[in-house]
């Protein structure tokens, strides 16, 4: 395994998942729960002939960034598409669960400095949502991390990365939704249903999954920036992740607060009036969304490197 | 013989649960819904044995005219959002009063699955009923206690939306056709590349794969079986009387997805779970000092 | 078609021991696997467990597990491999992999 330094230059959409979670955390600092020797494997796949793997394809641990504890949980995708299974999902349910006990030993410890001990849960999502072959615990597992969500709401921040191959969809797609910050990089995809799906539904005619720039438009990082469903938008190396995660979590949390899209009544009166802007623009494709939140000639950004396109895009405000 | 099922008749079962002549559509108190928001998704007030409750049902015999794939009880951007308001309306409605009092949700379940269209993914169909489950679960810990009666169809991300955040889950037996699962045991077969048979003997020994409300039971995902649709309202409210007993007494975690948790390992349905937790603790213990 | 499971072992003369506790690297992508190697007080020998979701092949798995532990005179050590169709070739880079990882001395320790 590549060591810290070199992580940090990696690109996140290349590394693994235990690699990402070793590198977004301070330089040596990461220790995993329930790591490889621990041996907890899904106890559901054999018995189906499917390969299993040591983690259950999900890595969780404690790491810090500066003398904060960061909780972190990191999805592999190239296990069974990072699919969330009865294991996979208590790991991922547990770890923001060992968050909140660890602010309460914190404030105990430190009665007037908790604050700037404040521990952060950070989600590395590359997961197409349920594991079929374990289907219902692991959907059951899918309402129970969005349980310990709402449970950790103006505690401990939760922030979700997503920049690796196969994005974030199905139910954590939701799950991403309910995050508190969401930190992109232009290869990441946050959405809820597969291509494949939409275009069985639609027609081709109307969504061709085979067109991978479209596919990439409709859901890719630079659109969710544009429409502000990332907060942020990244290079695409685990330094830059790991640099804004730095930001983030020194924030005080009404301000982070502010970052969020769901969650309040407030919120989702906001989101409504994204969706009649919606129904105005009748978009046939994310472009007509980036043209009507002021984007001239807004095909051309498809072009621009990431400097360029940092400079130039134009995000929706949020009345 | 014509099949009996409650498919497709959400407004009916309102009807069959709630007080006669309670329900008042649209309405969460004094708070109105512009009645063309999110069709597909029907709520309202009414009283069950004469308290009030809010109720929030699919209609599947609509279609919403914005958005075209939202019919047949499929959540789309806008159900999704006007079910989250009913429930913060809600919560703001009972804000001042004590746990023990605040009204009861009564989710009813008939519903296939989320938006499955382009526009829905361009402006983020998962934050819609993304944000129906948040209020859900904020609510759910506010005190309201929130039982949902699966009718119909209950499938993957829909029911997760509308049905797995609430403090109890009932099902009508699957002898009313009703539908529980993520996908049925043919797709399961073809992805698995095992044989239907092969797999409906696996599922007798391993709930976790297999299509039906019995098999959620034994995981925990519901908590009770309801065999005739003339039981729902007595059981929904006997639910809703034990969640407030439960709510005042401190006992949310037998209550919820964290409860479901428990009820899995109880019914032996879901064993591995709970050593993953243990573990965690164990080894959490171990180095969280070093941490702080 | 459960998972097949392939347990072998092997004894070398002057084997030598790992050096940290236990290694573990791969990832069970689709044509790739995990190794898991641990120390553990086996008389001297080496015992390998595989489990994989092909069958027919466990000789072939034995020849590359004995060249591989013959060349690097390995001993008291557990190998666990959860492999997913890789081949022959893969399976020797991994089991290298975790074989320099086990041995790498850290930052801290130079």
């Amino acid at each position: 395994m590549l060591n810290w330094e070199e992580l940090q230059e990696s690109s996140f959409l290349e590394s693994n998942a235990r690699e990402r979670a070793k590198g977004l955390v301070d330089k040596g600092s990461f220790v995993e729960l329930l790591n490889p020797r621990d041996r907890f494997h899904s106890p559901h796949l054999p018995v189906l002939g499917e390969a299993i793997a040591l983690d259950d394809g999900i890595v969780v641990g404690i790491g810090k960034i500066g003398i904060r504890p960061v909780f972190v949980i990191s999805q592999e995708g190239r296990f069974i598409g990072g699919s969330l299974g009865e294991v996979s999902g208590a790991k991922m349910a547990y770890t923001i669960k060992l968050g909140l006990e660890t602010l309460e030993r914190i404030k105990e410890k430190y009665p007037e400095s908790w604050e700037e001990r404040r521990p952060t849960v950070v989600i590395s999502f590359e997961t197409g949502g349920v594991r079929l072959h374990e289907a219902n615990a692991g959907l059951l597992a899918h309402a129970e991390v969005m349980d310990i969500i709402q449970d950790a709401r103006k505690k401990i921040p939760i922030i979700s990365l997503i920049g690796s191959k196969l994005g974030c969809f199905g139910g954590m797609g939701f799950v991403a939704a309910a995050t508190d910050v969401i930190i992109m990089s232009e290869f990441g995809r946050l959405g809820l249903t597969g291509p494949e799906v939409i275009e069985q539904e639609m027609g081709k005619d109307e969504f061709d999954a085979s067109n991978r720039a479209m596919v990439y438009r409709t859901t890719g990082g630079r659109h969710k920036y544009i429409l502000g469903d990332s907060n942020y938008l990244v290079q695409d190396k685990i330094n830059a992740f790991r640099e804004k995660i730095q930001e983030v979590v020194h924030l005080p949390f009404d301000q982070i607060e502010q970052y969020r899209r769901i969650g309040s009544l407030q919120n989702v009166l906001q989101q409504m009036e994204l969706i009649n802007e919606a129904l105005e623009i009748n978009p046939n494709d994310a472009i007509d969304v980036w043209g009507f939140y002021g984007n001239e000639n807004p095909e051309t950004l498809l072009d621009l490197s990431f400097d360029q396109f940092m400079q130039k895009a134009v995000r929706r405000e949020i009345r | 013989m014509e099949m009996e099922t409650m498919i497709g008749r959400g407004r009916d079962a309102i009807e069959m649960i709630v007080d006669v002549d309670s329900f008042q559509e649209g309405l969460i108190d004094d708070k109105e819904f512009d009645p063309e928001l999110g069709p597909g998704a029907v709520i309202g007030t009414a009283s069950i044995k004469g308290s009030t409750v809010t109720v929030i049902a699919n209609d599947a015999m609509v279609m919403n005219p914005k958005f075209r794939v939202v019919y047949s009880g499929i959540i789309g951007l806008e159900e999704g959002y006007k079910m989250a308001l009913a429930v913060y309306h809600t919560m703001e409605k009972d804000r001042q009063k004590a746990v023990g009092e605040k009204r009861a949700i009564v989710l009813i379940v008939d519903t296939p699955g989320n938006g499955p269209g382009k526009v829905e993914e361009i402006v983020g169909m998962n934050k819609s009923t993304g944000a129906y489950q948040l209020a859900l679960a904020e609510a759910r810990k506010e005190g309201h206690p929130i039982i949902a009666m699966v009718i119909g169809r209950a499938i993957s991300g829909a029911f997760l939306c509308h049905g797995l955040q609430a403090d109890r889950i009932l099902s009508l037996s699957s002898k009313y056709q009703t539908m529980i699962h993520v996908m049925p045991l043919t797709s399961i077969a073809r992805i698995t590349k095992l044989d239907i048979e092969r797999l409906e003997e696996l599922s007798k020994e391993n709930p976790v794969f297999a299509a039906g409300p019995e098999f959620f039971y034994k995981l925990g995902g519901v908590d009770e079986i309801i065999n005739t649709p003339e039981e729902m309202k007595a059981s929904i409210d006997q639910h809703i009387n034990e969640v407030h007993e439960l709510k005042i007494n401190n006992q949310c975690d037998q209550l919820g997805p964290w409860g479901h948790g428990n009820l899995g390992l109880e019914r032996e349905g879901r064993k591995a779970r709970i050593h993953v937790i243990e573990k965690m603790e164990s080894e959490y213990l171990e180095v969280i000092d070093q941490f702080l | 078609m459960a998972l097949h499971e392939i347990n072998y072992q092997l004894l070398i003369e002057n084997p030598k021991k790992i050096r940290k506790e236990w290694a573990h690297i791969g990832v069970v992508g689709s044509g790739d696997l995990e190794v898991l190697m641990e120390r553990k007080d086996l008389n001297g020998a080496v015992q390998v467990k595989v489990v994989t979701p092909v069958t027919g092949f466990d000789f072939i798995w034995n020849r590359v597990l004995e060249s591989f532990i013959t060349e690097n005179q390995l001993g008291d050590l557990l190998i666990e491999i959860n492999d997913n169709n890789a081949t022959p070739i893969v399976v020797s880079i991994r089991l290298a992999q975790a074989l320099a990882e086990a041995n790498r001395v850290e930052e801290e320790e130079i």
